[in-house]
């Protein structure tokens, strides 16, 4: 029966306000993430605390790079300090705003509880910054040190450094915050998820390019990087208000540092204003439209021409058995569609594509004079997307509908996976090595270098096969919690080294003028490991369930 | 207690609910019923405050749904059909979040939950370790029942509420619903399961397109229309014409 409410007892504990509850719940949320399906379902839940320190001590772990800046101007270890705090806030904030701002899911759980959106609104933007401090917080650990030993620098640097980077976290937030609300108000709730979801995979994608550039303008500038006639677009770069606020300081106070210092108090104070004033009214209205189930019928010729390009010659020979033609549809819709998927899969394949196009740039140019290994390392670098873009298909939020092709008459996962490989030569190899091609096509040069890309591409119908072995490469098939697994980044960390190695053999024997004969040796022995692995994929049965 | 005038949905040009009007008295458990894309759901939703309608007013325990949607807020409790939790939380951190959101004091809210546990054989080690992710359906529905109940509201909406609940859990909170309505909450319950429906409510309101088809005692409305059972009257006039020969004729396509 209804427990009676007079029969509880006295009260000794007055309720924690909603205020309070809500930022734990979305800290909660934030730090286990949003389902327990990663999690060993029958443990307790693991302490919030030994995962926020370890994510705090890998960030620190990665700002030690700041140690490079030793001896540097204050200007110039502010700028590349606050343009890496901007990249890897810009990755966090973009990822993780649509979840944590606007969650379908969470609409049946809370929009029926006595909560005013905009309490909402704060505890969401509260869990954003204080995580966003904490990373910030650790990744400029080591530069506050640095900063201190800097000629131009002092002991008043670290105070500067915490102001300006806690502006800049600020600053961060408030920026994806209001590209929300514009979107909301500009284009509806009903565009919101598509249209954000482009506009993260830009910025992320933004912020990977931008994590590759920075060094580069710093390397061109050397010490000597101020605002000059030639150098005005600076002014531009939002990092660069924030180091001249640290300049200001604890650095050379230039009268140009304390402008972009000035610049960078008011542009976040305006994008504060906006975010949580201004258009506040706009999330309350978003927040409320969460619960509307528009069954607006979705334009049919959009995807269509991946289902006719399956049916026609060559795919159609190339997909010969029903279940790798679906499985590539599935992949297909996915790439296209998914927004979680399409979060993960194009930032994560940014670098792989930026990062040869900076080295065949700079080698281009004559900038490098490396013996042909920004080329060859480049070749081998392209060779990875496709085991790339296949190990982070893996993962879904429906990972859990993946348990129809166990229940299908198969008796191994093989043929999806040959689906999703091919989905993946097709819809990203493809037209990333296009790409890259055009790009080689139109800087001028040595062309004749170019062939130092062959050793990679060669390697790629091998590199593609990898994620399939063991027949684990089952698309959407493990919870997205599981992508962050450390064995994941051990495993990538294991097939960059071999890119290495790949590159330093091709650029040395380049340079031996036994090329030719690395290129003939590689191809058969890929053959002959492509054969391999392809008949050791045959016989692969399902692995057991969990 | 509840009282809706021309309670209207659109979402663009779709009409969800259309003019939709009634009232239901304290006391009394109405099953709200309609196939599916009726409106049933958008109306469970407006009447929680988490849907604002697009014309029409009504009122829950004398609270404006527009003008005062906190105050309606706090006077109710919603179980949807969704049945969603955050499943990172254990079912104690779900709860005593869901009691905080109503400002219960925390010493009265663990008692309560405490309580809720009993009454539906919770292990409460099991809502003190495990994470909602590994609850089975039945245990998390009964999780969501109790945060639905906690507060004590004076007006329940149920969406679904014996999905996944075994035949054990599910005669308990029939009976516990019935009480409830006995001790003077109002109870609203939407399900697609007729004959629980017949017996357990007082009053059937029948919706189709989002606009009002029938309202009444369900032995009332079964006899008058001779229908013989509510699933029947049911069907005839939500437009369920001959389902059973086409079921038939469609069986018989899986011949061999």
């Amino acid at each position: 029966m209804i427990p009676a409410s007079n029969s509880a007892p006295p009260i000794l504990n007055p309720a924690v306000s909603p205020e309070r509850t809500l930022h734990r719940l979305f800290l909660t949320l934030f730090l286990r993430g949003r389902s327990s399906r990663g999690l060993r379902k029958s443990s307790a839940p693991k302490s919030v605390g030994s995962k926020l320190a370890l994510t705090v001590v890998l960030y620190a772990l990665v700002g030690l790079v700041a140690l490079t800046f030793q001896r540097q101007p204050i200007f110039v270890l502010a700028l590349y300090l606050h343009a890496m705090t901007l990249v890897f806030l810009g990755m966090f904030v973009a990822a993780s705003a649509g979840e944590i701002l606007f969650n379908k899911e969470e609409a049946d759980i809370l929009l029926h509880r006595p909560i005013a959106p905009r309490t909402l609104l704060w505890a969401k933007i509260g869990v954003l910054v204080q995580v966003s401090l904490w990373l910030a917080g650790a990744f400029n650990l080591a530069g506050f040190f640095i900063g201190v030993r800097s000629p131009d620098g002092g002991w008043l640097f670290p105070l500067a450094h915490v102001i300006s980077t806690a502006f800049e976290a600020l600053f961060c937030t408030g920026f994806v915050v209001v590209t929300y609300q514009l979107c909301l108000r500009w284009f509806g709730r009903e565009k919101l998820e598509g249209l954000m979801t482009t506009v993260q995979v830009i910025v992320a994608l933004a912020a990977v390019l931008g994590g590759q550039l920075v060094p580069q303008l710093i390397a061109r500038f050397g010490g000597n990087l101020r605002l000059g006639l030639d150098s005005w677009w600076i002014a531009l770069l939002p990092p660069a208000w924030f180091a001249g606020f640290d300049d200001a300081l604890a650095g050379s106070r230039a009268p140009t540092s304390w402008m972009l210092g000035g610049a960078a108090l008011f542009l976040t104070i305006v994008v504060l204003w906006l975010a949580f004033g201004r258009l506040a009214k706009d999330y309350e209205s978003g927040l409320q439209s969460l619960g509307e189930s528009v069954s607006r019928p979705k334009k049919a010729g959009g995807r269509r021409w991946v289902a006719a390009m399956v049916q026609a010659p060559p795919l159609k020979w190339w997909l010969r058995d029903s279940v790798s033609r679906a499985a590539f549809l599935l992949t297909a819709a996915y790439l296209f569609r998914d927004r979680d998927v399409k979060l993960r899969v194009y930032p994560g394949l940014a670098p792989v594509l930026v990062m040869p196009l900076i080295f065949l740039l700079q080698s281009r140019r004559g900038g490098v004079h490396d013996g042909g290994f920004s080329v060859a390392f480049s070749g081998a670098y392209l060779g990875l997307i496709p085991l790339l873009g296949l190990s982070l298909l893996q993962y879904s939020q429906q990972w859990q509908a993946t348990d129809l092709f166990r229940a299908a008459p198969m008796v191994g996962p093989i043929a999806l996976c040959h689906g999703a490989r091919r989905a993946v030569l097709c819809i990203l190899t493809l037209p990333m090595l296009s790409l890259f091609a055009l790009v080689a096509w139109l800087v001028p040069g040595d062309a004749t270098r170019l062939l130092l890309l062959l050793p990679g591409i060669i390697a790629l119908p091998v590199f593609s096969l990898i994620p399939s072995m063991g027949g684990k490469c089952v698309p959407f098939s493990l919870p997205t919690e599981e992508a962050k697994s450390a064995g994941r980044g051990l495993t990538m960390i294991g097939v960059m080294i071999a890119s290495f190695a790949l590159a330093g053999l091709t650029a040395w024997s380049w340079s031996g003028g036994w090329f030719w004969w690395l290129v003939l040796v590689e191809t058969i022995v890929g053959v002959i490991i492509y054969a391999m692995i392809r008949a050791s994929l045959a016989s692969v049965r399902w692995p057991p369930m969990e | 207690m509840i009282s809706l005038q021309n309670l209207t949905k659109r979402f663009g040009t779709q009409v969800a609910v259309d003019a939709l009007s009634f009232e239901i008295p304290a006391g009394q458990i109405v099953g709200f019923l309609g196939p599916n894309g009726a409106g049933k759901s958008t109306t469970l939703k407006m009447l929680t405050g988490m849907l604002e309608p697009s014309a029409g007013t009504a009122t829950v325990c004398g609270f404006d749904l527009q003008r005062e949607t906190m105050e309606v807020k706090r006077h109710v409790g919603f179980v949807p059909e969704s049945g969603a939790v955050f499943e990172s939380l254990t079912g104690l951190e779900y709860l005593e979040m869901v009691a905080a959101l109503y400002a219960l004091p925390q010493d009265a809210a663990r008692a309560r939950i405490q309580q809720f546990t009993a009454f539906f054989d919770l292990s409460f080690a099991t809502l003190t370790d495990k994470l909602l992710g590994a609850y089975s359906k039945g245990m998390r529905r009964k999780v969501v029942i109790t945060a639905a109940l906690l507060h004590n509201p004076a007006v329940v909406f149920f969406d679904e509420p014996l999905d996944g609940l075994d035949a054990n859990a599910a005669v308990g909170f029939k009976t516990l619903i019935q009480t409830l309505a006995r001790e003077g909450k109002t109870i609203v319950y939407s399900s697609h399961i007729l004959d629980v429906v017949e017996r357990v409510c007082d009053r059937v309101i029948i919706i189709d397109k989002g606009k009002l088809l029938l309202d009444g005692r369900p032995d009332e409305l079964v006899a008058t229309r001779g229908s013989g059972t509510l699933e029947r009257l049911f069907t005839d006039i939500t437009g369920g014409t001959e389902l059973e020969r086409r079921a038939e004729d469609f069986a018989k396509t899986f011949r061999p």
